[in-house]
């Protein structure tokens, strides 16, 4: 089963492949050149050192007609009379040259000022990225990944090293992990630091219990308004986050309008047709009947008369659209943006969509002769989100061989089972149930600069800025659900509100020395910043009718109300010096002192320092001899310790809590409400990773080709992990405390290259791989050889069963299993028979026995690999050929595990008869492992999810003569193919335990953009 | 403009140095320095102790646990109390494949088992949360906040109760892991991991405090429901002097002889008419029983305690309504040696035989399939007149630790035992009063001289059934492990003898690794 599979989707990616291959060969073929009356020839060198360019491109302007020097710079071309040559090098300057009767060309290019000084954005700052030390990587608009997207992490997936990027769902704007240069908490958040437009944002998933989960926090940011997202990877770079930055730090910055500009419209929109990329691999209703006739005889009489494909009925193709208009203007000394978006986007499972409509706001405004500047930022969204009712699980479940419908039901009229625990009809779920979430989310944050008198280059901000998001979660479930036999019907709301207010302030002061030939750049900071939250809900039950929907409160027999509410402060001190001497030799140093409320008075405040040093080698005279094959140099080693204090509120702090409603107990008559108090550990404190990076730039031939090469080591220390404390020492039995001891160590490799560049053609690949390796060192104070490790990671099936272990000396949440004994096919042994024949049935048949004593049992699971990738891969293409283009983003990892544990929980026959008066659909892996009943832990569960997806690729067209306005059209396909040996659903999930049945999309995109 | 602005940003950033505050005070959540102050707290808290029996956390049925590292269902005190106490015997197996579970069928555990932390980890934590209020109840605080006599009196009350329920504990975590570490109120959050006691020490321990609360609590006759009584009290004395010799290698029979007779001449007990409505939606009527842990469908909700008992007996062919619940989690079943304790499996004779057999058969040659062995429907969410409980996934059921029936059982056998202070006659009048009950008639009469230690194991067996206290009787009468054979004892399916030190169950190697202090009970 699993082998065909994987024969289909190759030959599918296959011929994806060959297609593209088709399109970038013809895109090549139409460059060669025809029409010609006489040749010219020359050499094209830089016009200050005088060295030959090899690779410049020379094109007969006007036409399609051209050619590229050779290595020498060496060029020949045929033309004819009055044409112009134009020359054009990455870096450089591009040149017009009218070649008249001429015969020999020889042409000096100028460097281009703008490569020299690009800027690139750093923490409370900017920088020219030639000074930069630390780990800075930018993707730019341009560079975005395609299609349509929701959540902004999403438009980077693929283009920086080692950071990985993974949807937790298919759903339309769903949850997301993000891990940059691997995780560094077990307990704690190994989420970044989201920072937008300089406000540290609360980037927490609202998971309100009694809900499904939901959606990704960022979808209020409008992709289309972002205009470079730059990820902090490395400590020199990120501690001037400090408590904040072990996790790294992803920058978002926004458009803006600028001083002086003409005013400028521009639109884009698309609509996008989503269908299944993938089905889940369960019988259909002729593979089930014949199972149970073969393996269940004794319950031919429960199925039923239909032939129903749950898959189908609660999935679709969906449809999505999105607009996006946007208006930059400015005066002399002013600067505007205003925009506005709606998305609208469908899952591929019914009843599941996200809508967002935001508007956005920039002002800037010079005063005082430049030297008073403001800018101010509103950006705001309202997101109406429907969740899909969890049908997706019953239609795995559910026996293929029943109706949707059964006339006589009182369940709607639709076919249930009379028994709790039996499946619930998918359809009637997808078709009954309302779930919906809405939200408003405003960040907005004013900076006021001013460049102090008397002191040349001082200059202070202040900024004050806010983060509130307002919303309303609810679900109301009809009396006519099956799942409501108990509590004749629901509705249940949860409000949110998240206030976080932030005030910073900075004084900058920058100063060119000429005579020791040194540069200073000094910025200190303060910064304080609040999160207040308060989850208001309640649920009320019993309903007399459903007419009433979710106003049914005054109806209801049963109502319950909650509140929750939480708050924390972080206030900071921090600073930073950029030293540059004689233009190449680079130091950076960075402070930021944390101060915490999550932490008690001993442990509240943190100081993370990191230097770094950077050597502009290129410039060194005994390097001259390199120049001719470098373009750019620079060595760069940083240091540095950053924290983690993602561990939720009031841990220090001795705290009682109160119970819900369903919790009380009986005194007598009367019900008490309980009052617990929770276990603390009063020395909590942060986080520390320590981490280490050493890292090359480099640009050769010219610049076509740049990159730069890191490796990184970061050890993290006071661990936060839950452990077990001795019995009686505190409120619970296991206390998150700092214990633990972790490394990350890797490489990462990126590479830039402009292969063709002129001005009807150009393409440029980018590419990145990573490696990381992690290890836990220390986990509890203890070391017992004995002691194999805490079990972690829980699947669905079973009573609290985990798949994963964390075990000193191996990856985080390696996998731990039996390992199967297979048959000479390979499937693994089928249970419940005594295959090594001693007269008993039992784990011994099926399983090794690993340790080598005689018996197997629990001591004879072993670590199988890990859902942490060994390499990431991401290789993006842009070419563009007179007003086409076209792009595509491929992603990859390699050697990462996943647990089917959709296979695993449905995937035996005993499944099949439930454990009542029902039949239940199973896994088509059934029919390849015979397993009778449950093997939860058996390692042919656990595969190699290696894959390399096109994540997006796109094709459009600028219509030409068109004088201020640019039209653009375009397609993109996102999820075109994956190629993988993975059995699921998706290679790419989370946590490495594939359990969530909803599936991802393959989606074409068809847009328009617009500028006038 | 220019100087105004100087004067602001000077301005600004004074004030912004200025605040440095951090303190931040939960608000939906009660922070520890005020919540003492009012008196009703402490009884909230007092239920909280007694919730420890029933409930898993602060959400009900789910939500908020009170331990971690197990499913928050699964780490029911009464639910893996159950577990240890019946699954590892000849009355009950469970089908289901949950992580280590299915050792405990068989008798071959080690100390990783998670169900096995999970009941370690209970009892300590009902005597730490005890612990945390007799510090907080105790007179001096009570006198410096100020409360007024009638207060302070009823606090001083609930806290004697409160050292009953880790008197229980105490008991539990004596007869499963015999040597446990021992601390009490004087023992701070935070402080020194705890010293390893003898069982002897811990016995004594219990003994004391059980002499000591006696007179503080309620009456038999006037005690609201669910809390302890003086009746409790001498139960849990009975209990321990009974088994004794277990603990301490000597015997006390004589005591326990003396607690028994305190309970029965206390006359707020009688044995309940019916058998099976001791283990129905509304045995809350019963006045057999002398201390239970409470359920409530709608407001004492758990995926342990009795919607564990229930449901999980329910499987196979049987139709969960008959039984008041909407489904049944088919895991547990009756050895055939169970069943054969019985004269008939109908309870056509026996009324106690409370087996389901349609679709199951007798003997088990795969645990992990429902339909091997008979069902047990002993405990259900009816009522007595036949109605479901107020709700059909979470019973009413209360879950009795102590009833009558078991206090004249411990009486007969303490008197065969050689216990003095009461007598064969008052003995077989009790084992008779049972059996007539079961019979419905004289015919299930027994005489003096069949009033045997072997008989009363075997009445046990068949009054007590399911009930939580098979391993404990087997092992008072010596035949749990190195003797007695049943079932898949010992792996097999027609059962072995297994290694002796199974009698005690290992500290969780959690724990050894938290608290160097601690041994490791023998070979584990």
């Amino acid at each position: 089963m699993k082998a065909d599979n994987y024969n289909l989707r190759s030959k599918q990616t296959g011929s994806g492949w060959f297609r593209l291959l088709a399109i970038l060969s013809l895109l090549c073929a139409s460059f060669i050149v025809n029409a010609q009356e006489r040749t010219v020839s020359g050499t094209v060198s830089d016009g200050e050192t005088d060295e030959t360019l090899p690779g410049v491109t020379v094109l007969v302007k006007g036409t399609s007609r051209g050619t590229i020097t050779d290595m020498d710079g060496n060029y020949k071309i045929g033309i004819a009379d009055g044409d112009i040559l134009t020359f054009s090098f990455v870096g450089y300057e591009t040149k017009d040259v009218t070649v008249g009767s001429q015969s020999v060309v020889n042409v000096g290019l100028r460097l281009s000022i703008e490569q020299l000084a690009e800027i690139v954005v750093v923490g409370y700052g900017e920088q020219e990225k030639g000074d930069v030390t630390g780990v800075v990587a930018e993707v730019k608009s341009d560079d975005f990944n395609k299609g349509a997207i929701v959540s902004p992490d999403n438009l980077i997936a693929g283009k920086v090293a080692g950071v990985q990027i993974t949807p937790n769902s298919g759903e339309p704007g769903g949850q997301v992990s993000v891990r940059i240069r691997g995780g560094t908490s077990l307990t704690a958040s190994s989420e970044p630091l989201y920072v937008i437009d300089g406000v540290p944002i609360d980037n927490s998933a609202h998971n309100p219990g009694g809900f499904s989960g939901g959606r990704n926090p960022l979808n209020f940011l409008n992709p289309n308004e972002i205009e470079n997202i730059t990820v902090l990877k490395d400590a020199s770079a990120a501690a001037i986050y400090g408590a904040r930055g072990a996790n790294g730090v992803i920058i978002i910055t926004t458009k803006r309008g600028k001083a002086g500009q003409e005013g400028k419209v521009t639109y884009d929109g698309y609509f996008s047709v989503a269908e299944l990329a993938n089905r889940i691999d369960m019988l259909n209703a002729e593979q089930f009947s014949s199972v149970i006739i073969a393996k269940h005889a004794e319950n031919i009489d429960q199925m039923g008369t239909g032939n129903t494909d749950w898959y189908d009925e609660i999935t679709r193709t969906a449809i999505g659209q999105n607009h996006s208009l946007s208006f930059t203007g400015g005066t002399e000394t002013a600067g505007f943006r205003f925009s506005a978006g709606f998305q609208d986007l469908e899952g591929v499972v019914q009843n599941s969509e996200t809508q967002k409509t935001s508007l956005g706001f920039n002002y800037n405004q010079s005063l005082l002769d430049d030297q008073l500047k403001i800018n101010a930022n509103i950006k705001s969204s309202f997101i109406k989100d429907q969740y899909d009712a969890g049908a997706i699980g019953g239609a795995i479940a559910f026996d293929p061989t029943q109706n949707i419908h059964d006339a006589g039901s009182r369940w709607g009229g639709y076919f249930e089972y009379a028994e709790d625990l039996a499946p619930d009809n998918p359809v009637s779920s997808a078709d009954q149930v309302q779930d919906f979430g809405e939200y408003v989310r405003n960040i907005g944050k004013i900076d006021i600069t001013y460049d102090m008198p008397f002191v040349d280059g001082l200059s202070a901000t202040l900024s004050g800025g806010y983060d509130i998001n307002l919303g309303e979660r609810k679900r109301f479930l009809p009396s006519t659900l099956r799942s409501q036999s108990s509590d004749s019907g629901e509705v249940r709301i949860e409000n949110i509100k998240r206030i976080n207010p932030m005030v910073t302030f900075l004084l900058n002061y920058k100063k060119e020395l000429p005579s020791i030939n040194s540069s200073l750049n000094v910025t200190g900071g303060y910064e304080f910043q609040q999160f207040t939250s308060e989850y208001p809900s309640y649920r009320a039950y019993g309903l007399s009718t459903d007419v009433y929907g979710f106003y049914s409160g005054n109806i209801a027999e049963y109502s319950e109300t909650y509140n929750s509410y939480e708050s924390s402060r972080i206030i900071s001190f921090f600073g930073r010096a950029n030293y540059r001497f004689m233009d190449r030799y680079l130091l950076t140093l960075t402070v930021r002192r944390d101060g915490s409320s999550r932490f008690g008075p001993d442990n509240r405040w943190g100081v993370f320092p990191s230097a770094a040093l950077g050597w502009r080698l290129l410039d060194e005279s005994f390097m001259s001899s390199l120049k001719t094959v470098f373009s750019d140099l620079k060595v760069r080693v940083g240091y540095g310790i950053t924290g983690s204090q993602e561990i939720g509120n009031y841990r220090y702090l001795a705290t009682y809590t109160s119970s819900f409603p369903t919790a009380q107990y009986p005194f007598g008559d009367e019900y008490i409400t309980t009052l617990r108090p929770n276990g603390y550990d009063q020395g909590i404190k942060w986080e520390q990773t320590a981490s280490l990076n050493v890292g090359v730039d480099f640009g050769i031939l010219k610049g076509r080709l740049s990159g730069s090469v890191e490796y990184y080591e970061k050890n993290t220390s006071d661990l936060l992990f839950e452990v077990s404390v001795p019995a009686g020492t505190n409120l619970t039995n296991r206390i998150i405390t700092n214990i633990g001891e972790m490394q990350n160590r890797g490489i990462e490799l990126a590479l830039n290259s402009y292969i063709i560049d002129n001005n009807d053609l150009s393409w440029n690949v980018g590419f990145n791989i990573s490696h990381n390796q992690n290890q836990i060192k220390v986990l509890d104070g203890n070391s017992d050889e004995n002691f194999e490790g805490y079990l972690t990671g829980g699947i669905s099936g079973g009573t609290g069963n985990n798949i994963q272990i964390l075990s000193v000396g191996n990856q985080v949440n390696s996998f731990y299993v039996y390992r199967a004994i297979t048959d000479e096919n390979g499937n693994p042994l089928p249970d419940g028979v005594d295959h090594n024949g001693d007269g008993e049935i039992n784990l011994a048949d099926i399983y090794k026995d690993t340790n080598g004593d005689e018996t197997v049992n629990s001591e004879d699971r072993e670590i199988y690999g890990s859902p942490a990738p060994k390499f990431i891969m991401g290789l993006t293409s842009q070419t563009s050929y007179k007003g086409f283009d076209l792009s595509f983003t491929l992603r990859g990892n390699i050697g990462n595990k996943v647990y089917n544990n959709i296979a695993s929980n449905n995937g035996f026959y005993n499944a099949m008869d439930g454990s009542g008066n029902w039949l239940q659909n199973v896994h088509a892996s059934v029919l390849e492992t015979n397993y009778v009943t449950p093997q939860y832990f058996s390692d042919y569960y656990v595969e190699d999810a290696s894959f390399v997806r096109m994540d997006n690729i796109t094709l459009g067209y600028n219509v030409p003569g068109l004088q201020k306005t640019n039209i653009r059209v375009y397609g993109t396909v996102q999820n075109a193919f994956v190629l993988t040996e993975y059995s699921g659903l998706d290679p790419e999930v989370g946590n490495g335990i594939d359990n969530n049945p909803y599936p991802k999309a393959r989606t074409y995109v068809l847009g328009l953009s617009l500028g006038f | 403009m220019k100087k105004i602005f100087n004067i602001l940003s000077v301005a600004a950033i004074v004030s912004l140095a200025a605040c440095t505050d951090l303190d931040v005070p939960p608000k939906s959540i009660a922070s520890g320095d005020v919540i003492f102050e009012d008196a009703s707290t402490y009884e909230s808290f007092l239920a909280k102790i007694y919730a420890g029996f029933a409930l898993t956390g602060q959400q009900g049925p789910a939500g908020s646990g009170d331990i971690s590292g197990i499913d928050e269902g699964a780490s029911s005190y009464i639910r893996q109390y159950w577990q240890l106490q019946e699954l590892p015997t000849d009355e009950a197996v469970i089908g289901w494949a949950d992580g280590n579970l299915p050792d405990l069928n068989t008798m071959s555990w080690n100390d990783d088992n998670e169900f096995i932390t999970a009941m370690y980890y209970r009892v300590f934590y009902n005597i730490s949360l005890t612990n945390e209020f007799i510090r907080e109840s105790s007179d001096a605080n009570l006198d410096s906040r100020g409360f007024t006599d009638a207060e302070k009196e009823i606090i001083r009350q609930y806290r004697a109760e409160a050292r009953f329920v880790r008197a229980m504990s105490y008991w539990h975590g004596l007869d499963l892991f015999g040597n446990i570490p021992f601390y009490t109120e004087e023992d701070a959050i935070g402080s020194d991991a705890p010293e390893q006691a003898t069982p002897a020490e811990v016995f004594a321990y219990i003994e004391s405090e059980l002499i000591d609360i006696e007179n503080e609590l309620f009456d038999a006759a006037t005690v609201p429901y669910g809390r302890a009584s003086k009746a409790a009290v001498w139960a849990l004395q009975a209990k321990l002097y009974l088994n004794a010799a277990v603990y301490t290698g000597s015997e006390r029979n004589s005591d326990c002889i003396a607690a028994c007779i305190k309970i029965i001449n206390d006359g707020t007990f009688s044995l309940w008419p019916t058998y099976s409505e001791n283990f129905g939606a509304d045995n809350n009527i019963s006045n057999e029983i002398i201390f239970a842990a409470l359920f409530d469908g709608q407001n004492t909700r758990t995926y342990g305690g009795t919607t564990y008992l229930v449901s999980a007996a329910v499987g196979g062919t049987m139709d969960p309504t008959a039984y008041g619940i909407a489904g049944g989690w088919g895991g547990l079943r009756a050895t055939s040696a169970l069943v054969n304790l019985f004269p008939d499996e109908t309870g056509s004779l026996d009324q106690r035989a409370i087996f389901y057999t349609s679709g199951q058969t007798k003997e088990i040659t795969d645990i992990a399939e429902f339909t091997n062995g008979y069902a047990v429907p002993k405990f259900t969410n009816v009522t007595s007149t036949g109605a479901r409980g107020s709700h059909e996934n979470f019973p009413d059921t209360d879950f009795a630790f102590f009833r009558l029936a078991d206090i004249y059982l411990m009486y007969a056998e303490a008197v065969v035992r050689g216990g003095s202070g009461g007598d064969v006659t008052t003995a077989l009048g009790y084992v008779n009063q049972i059996r007539q009950r079961a019979y419905g008639t004289n015919a299930g009469d027994i005489t003096a001289a069949q009033l045997t230690l072997d008989f009363i194991l075997d009445e046990r067996g068949r009054e007590l059934y399911w009930e939580g206290h098979r391993r404990t009787d087997l092992i008072r009468f010596g035949e749990y492990s190195a003797a007695g054979v049943w079932p898949w004892k010992g792996g097999v399916q027609s059962g072995t003898t297994t290694s002796a030190h199974y009698d005690l169950y290992p500290l969780p190697s959690s724990e050894l690794i938290a608290n160097p202090k601690l041994k490791q009970n023998d070979q584990y």
